[in-house]
């Protein structure tokens, strides 16, 4: 038996490696059914959103490169999708230079499905007129501060290089007063420069879609309201989701929209019990190695 | 199973793998989906540095706006801002300082104040307990918690006296805040990790191989 738990402690890792890619893979191929509940941040983030005066626009940051791109693009396309549900004007920025294809993708993929059951042009979600790309500059300092005195003068061109000036939706969106409030999807410290340089100066509404990395980081700016709500990692789109379909349900948008935060729970439950059996059998295995020893 | 026909999924897909091959052990294929990324995030920052900003903002202008006063002004930041490139030149890298002090000057002047407010004064108004959160029992708890906590872990930090007398409980309570952080942190990463793993496999068993939706 000593024997036993002497070679475990000393187990190659690569086997170990080997069970998480299986515990990952299976239920991807044979999911079973979990409905995340979604936890406050999620709810007050999301309730902030849908009650949002018509009048305001939703600006989302998108601050992360595609190494991210798993946990945080289903953020981006319910936070989209949330938007043009509850028409609302939408404007998107990166402050990340390789985020700027991510969030093309996204806006092009959330505007296809919204336009595939259009009836009327008035229903349509149109580049322009219902969202606008503005893209990437630099320095961030300069942006944060300089899109609360007039937008266009930080981006004077959209991402496909039309004259922002030029396009309807500004006429709506001058500045921060326009936004009802902007959500910086991360996986870097750029919230806490929103906090910092946009609402301190201008008093935006900010929310906040960060990697699980950095949640913890950001927990104390959701009880201090410095963040009106937050989705944390895959589990925080999964919950976003979640309320998203039920509330589009209500207004007959039942359309069937791929989850993909929600089709990873399964796998991320399993991944996260053979974690958790990993740590058990590993201190059980150290602590009578030393019993032994001693 | 509905393999996909796409050059660019095979492309990424094959990549993936590379990458993934590292788990085994260090390899050929690993190193050269490494160098790989980092040429082609470089290449497309420089493109997009050069499109997005140097054009619109320095080259058109300078060409097409009629101010001569203007002019000057941005071609003698555009100057300042080139002397990063002095430290190749080891006789004259001193010169590297001056775009350096005025982007410290400027980062600092524009972030500081704020990051005070923002960090500090209101991040202390949150530990304040109000007479609102005291009307239910949940919210109560949770801001007595939060209180408590923060006393005891800067209690931890606090170095200038030995800890003993009041300041040992206090210290002590610090490190099982500091711990079950800590244990946040850990759990968290390990929930990130792997979501990273799950977003690859949907690519490989979705996009490329076909056998999941």
């Amino acid at each position: 038996m000593m024997n036993f738990w002497t070679k475990l402690q000393a187990l190659d890792r690569r086997w170990i490696y080997l069970v998480v890619w299986l515990v990952v893979m299976v239920p991807l191929i044979f999911p079973f059914k979990i409905r995340p509940v979604a936890t406050p941040p999620v709810q007050s983030l999301f309730n902030y959103i849908d009650t949002m005066p018509e009048n305001k626009a939703l600006i989302i940051s998108i601050d992360y490169a595609p190494a991210s791109q798993a946990e945080l693009q289903p953020m981006l396309i319910a936070l989209l999708r949330h938007a043009f549900a509850v028409h609302r004007k939408v404007g998107v920025l990166s402050i990340e230079v390789q985020g700027l294809g991510i969030g093309e993708d996204a806006l092009r993929q959330v505007a296809a499905e919204f336009n595939s059951h259009a009836r009327t042009n008035a229903d349509s979600v149109l580049n322009g007129r219902d969202y606008v790309y503005w893209g990437w500059t630099t320095p961030y300092i300069t942006v944060m501060l300089g899109m609360g005195q007039r937008i266009a003068r930080v981006f004077p061109v959209d991402y496909y290089g039309q004259k922002t000036e030029s396009l309807p939706i500004m006429k709506h969106l001058k500045n921060y007063d326009d936004a009802g409030i902007l959500v910086s999807v991360a996986a870097s410290a750029y919230p806490l420069s929103w906090i910092n340089l946009a609402q301190t100066q201008f008093g935006i509404h900010l929310g906040c879609g960060c990697t699980a990395v950095s949640a913890a980081d950001y927990y104390p700016y959701v009880n201090s309201g410095q963040f009106s709500g937050m989705l944390s990692g895959m589990k925080g789109a999964a919950e976003y989701e979640e309320l998203l379909e039920r509330r589009m349900a209500q207004t007959g948008m039942d359309w069937g929209l791929r989850r993909k935060g929600t089709e990873a729970m399964s796998s991320q439950a399993a991944a996260h019990l053979a974690i958790i059996a990993f740590i058990i059998i590993g201190n059980i295995a150290f602590f009578i190695t030393r019993r032994r020893k001693s | 199973m509905n393999i996909s026909t796409d050059p660019w999924v095979w492309i990424a897909a094959i990549l993936t793998l590379a990458i993934f091959s590292f788990l085994y052990r260090e390899n050929p294929f690993y190193r050269i989906a490494e160098h790989l990324y980092v040429g082609l995030g470089n290449g497309y920052a420089i493109t997009f540095y050069w499109h997005r900003i140097l054009v619109p903002s320095l080259i058109d202008p300078v060409g097409h706006n009629p101010s001569i006063v203007m002019k000057v002004w941005l071609i003698a930041i555009a100057i300042i801002g080139a002397l990063y490139f002095t430290r190749f030149i080891p006789r004259i890298s001193w010169l590297v300082r001056i775009p350096i002090a005025i982007a410290l000057g400027y980062y600092s002047g524009a972030t500081i104040p704020r990051a005070v407010d923002a960090e500090i004064i209101k991040q202390l108004r949150a530990t304040i307990i109000t007479r609102g959160q005291l009307a239910h029992w949940d919210a109560a708890l949770w801001a007595i918690i939060i209180l408590v906590g923060v006393i005891v872990t800067i209690s931890y930090f606090f170095f200038s006296a030995e800890r003993k007398g009041a300041l040992k409980p206090l210290s002590y309570a610090g490190i099982i805040f500091i711990m079950v952080g800590f244990g946040a942190s850990f759990g968290y990463t390990v929930m990130a990790r792997i979501s990273l793993f799950i977003g690859r496999l949907q690519f490989l068993l979705g996009d490329w191989l076909g056998i999941i939706k």
